[in-house]
């Protein structure tokens, strides 16, 4: 499970990144959070891994505060990033090999590499291939190979599926569906609204740092969630 | 978890197309370098030999002792094997000095002044690829080390694990380090093969210690600008702003502070130009010479009755006279060169320390010096050389003056053999490795303070470093 309790982060410069921010990611959903750029989405991810340390509140993972016992913290997440390039110069099973090392998993094998390639969709003729020579789609595929071979109860994503064309879009959120029917709590900032529509269950929408608004699956039956983010934009000032 | 991080350094590092080119361009560097080296010293071993056979030639075809004095010993200095790895002064200062009674001794004749050509460009050895090209080559490995990961997201993704940051910092250090050896340690194994194997060139113990300490000198400088390609791109949030400031600190270190060191050290404490001192001595020697003159026709005159009397007495006081005056000459010549140089050379040594103690800022300075001094081709061992020399003029000086006067036949105006058999010879004992060692001390203190300043400041920035 994700948490955050109270979480307000306030830059030097005074800019208020998150403010109070409040909200639980259960085990078996997926709950997708929307907002303009800086509105504080991805500082959230950031609070959630400890990269920067919150001004006030708590951010839990798994009822572990991250503040206070960071490392153990991240035994219990995963993280995929928005454009990650990975080590360009190893294959898709060296990078897999190394971040699971780092991620406290011994005695895997090339198989166990393999199928977790595979289960993200991976064509089998690019996992002795450079990671450089991969597309962007391929190389998410590879990020979320990644996250799933650590096997974390909890997946944060930054904008996971920005610029993926609609046929690897599609297979990205087929594997987020999947963990989620795994139990796992999936915590995606994004700017997708149609694939989110798609998978989420519940949404929340962040302005000026602020949880602005959260709507279940249900409540946006029969919405138009387009005009519902920009309506809010729009009203509350964007 | 330490040793998968060093050895994703390694592999990363080993897989990259820089890797290649920098390991190639280094093996072919440094083993041409060893072996135009070795080939060259053998050149100048050859050329000293045969110098030596020709001087003591020369010496004994002399058909008197006047032509000896007027002629003196040639010294030549030998070369060193270590040149090989450091050429340092040896090829801008002289090789080969005369002794001769009335100038100081001086060394001639260097590489420089027989092709002037050289010292545009200076010597491509050992040393010189590793100040300028393998300080270039650990900032190419390393300006990216912690903001490429930064860029490419890996950093973020490595810090979303259970990874202490202390601990990934180490594990890029040592990783990266072995990374930037492997280039220079293959090619070094291969050179010491060649100087062990080449014919006709041998290494003593104290060589091969010597050589063992400039390669630790070599690693060293590289941990100098490894640990501040570190600290930088832990400073800074782009790879190209990183690569830039090290550009600039790599000219700063390498090119600008050793030059301007010397024209500081020249602002702080001038001293008289080489051309002033040798003019007095010149004016000197001619006011003498004329005088000289004079005295002996003046101890003739007087003398003159005295040889009608008893022409063998006369002839052996007028040796006597010649004898006592020549030394008394001699020691007045001597007198005002050295008071003329009194303060000299111990201002021009001033001034030189000065200019080395403020280039010491720099490590690129501090690997020159050092290796120079290991390698027994540095500024040091040309003054041990000289001084050696100066110390054999007045040995040679009276040994001369005595041969001259009791040779000549003053009634027969017939001049005795010359006989070299107690010529007095020159000695040179070169520094030992403990006082060469002793003298490089600051170089190595130097280098070893920077990489704590370095390491120290790369490690806490990594600590405190935004990975978003």
């Amino acid at each position: 499970m994700l948490e955050t309790i109270n979480l307000t982060k306030k830059y030097e410069d005074g800019h208020l990144a998150v403010d109070h921010l409040s909200f639980k990611v259960e085990p078996g959903e997926i709950f997708c959070m929307f907002g303009a750029n800086g509105a504080g989405k991805t500082t959230t991810i950031n609070l959630f891994l400890n990269f920067i340390p919150p001004t006030e509140g708590t951010a839990l993972i798994e009822g572990i505060d991250v503040t206070k016992e960071p490392l153990r913290s991240k035994d219990f997440v995963s993280f995929v990033s928005e454009n990650v390039m990975l080590y360009g110069s190893f294959s898709a099973y060296q990078n897999l090999d190394y971040f699971t090392k780092l991620a406290g998993k011994r005695g895997l094998t090339k198989v166990d590499y393999a199928r977790a390639l595979k289960s993200v969709g991976l064509q089998e003729d690019a996992f002795n291939t450079r990671s450089r020579n991969y597309s962007k789609g391929m190389r998410q595929k590879l990020g979320l190979a990644i996250a799933v071979i650590k096997g974390a109860p909890n997946i944060l994503l930054d904008e996971p599926t920005s610029g993926l064309d609609p046929k690897s879009g599609q297979e990205f959120l087929n594997l987020l569906i999947k963990m989620r029917d795994e139990g796992k709590s999936v915590f995606m900032s994004t700017h997708d609204i149609f694939r989110a529509k798609l998978i989420a269950d519940r949404v929340g929408f962040m302005k000026k740092g602020k949880l602005v608004m959260l709507k279940t699956r249900a409540d946006l039956e029969g919405e138009d969630l387009t005009e519902l983010y920009i309506q809010y934009m729009e009203e509350r000032g964007a | 978890m330490l040793k998968d991080i060093i050895k994703k350094e390694i592999l990363e590092t080993i897989t990259s197309p820089k890797f290649v080119f920098t390991f190639l361009l280094c093996a072919v560097l440094i083993l041409l370098s060893v072996y135009t080296g070795i080939t060259t010293y053998r050149s100048e071993q050859k050329e000293y030999n045969a110098a030596v056979a020709l001087n003591k030639k020369n010496l004994e075809s002399q058909s008197s002792y006047q032509a000896l004095a007027g002629l003196g010993p040639k010294i030549d200095k030998p070369p060193h094997v270590l040149s090989t790895i450091a050429s340092g002064v040896s090829e801008a200062v002289g090789r080969v000095a005369s002794i001769n009674i009335a100038y100081d001794p001086n060394l001639v004749d260097s590489k420089y002044e027989s092709n002037p050509v050289f010292s545009v460009f200076g010597a491509l050895d050992l040393t010189f690829i590793v100040k300028i090209v393998l300080s270039l080559f650990a900032i190419l490995f390393t300006y990216d080390a912690i903001v490429g990961e930064k860029e490419r997201g890996t950093l973020k993704l490595t810090l979303s694990n259970r990874v202490p940051r202390d601990r990934l910092i180490m594990g890029k250090v040592i990783g990266g380090y072995i990374s930037l050896l492997i280039p220079l340690i293959i090619p070094l194994i291969l050179s010491m093969l060649i100087l062990l194997v080449y014919p006709n060139v041998s290494l003593t113990g104290q060589d091969w210690g010597r050589l063992m300490l400039m390669f630790l000198m070599f690693f060293l400088y590289l941990s100098v600008f490894f640990t501040l390609g570190l600290l930088v791109s832990a400073r800074t949030n782009k790879s190209s702003t990183s690569f830039l400031v090290l550009l600039f600190i790599w000219v700063v270190f390498v090119t600008i502070i050793p030059k301007v060191s010397i024209l500081a050290a020249s602002q702080l404490n001038p001293i008289p130009s080489v051309h002033e001192i040798t003019a007095k001595k010149d004016a000197f020697l001619q006011q003498v010479q004329g005088g000289a003159q004079k005295k002996v026709l003046d101890w003739a005159k007087e003398n003159a009755p005295n040889a009608s009397k008893d022409a063998k007495k006369y002839q052996e006081d007028f040796k006597k006279f010649l004898e006592d005056y020549q030394n008394d000459l001699t020691s007045k010549i001597e007198e005002n060169n050295a008071a003329l140089e009194r303060d000299y050379p111990a201002r021009k040594t001033s001034q030189e320390r000065l200019a080395i103690n403020i280039s010491r800022i720099s490590p690129a300075s501090a690997l020159m010096f050092s290796t120079m001094s290991l390698a027994r081709t540095g500024l040091d061992d040309h003054e041990q050389f000289l001084a050696s020399l100066r110390a054999y003029k007045p040995s040679f000086t009276r040994w001369i003056n005595s041969r001259m006067m009791k040779s000549i036949n003053f009634a027969t105006g017939e001049q005795g053999k010359v006989n070299l058999a107690d010529m007095p010879l020159h000695k040179f004992e070169p520094e030992s490795l403990s006082k060469s060692l002793a003298r490089t001390l600051p170089d190595f203190g130097v280098m070893l303070v920077l990489i704590i300043i370095f390491f120290a400041g790369a490690y806490a920035s990594f600590l405190k470093y935004d990975v978003r």
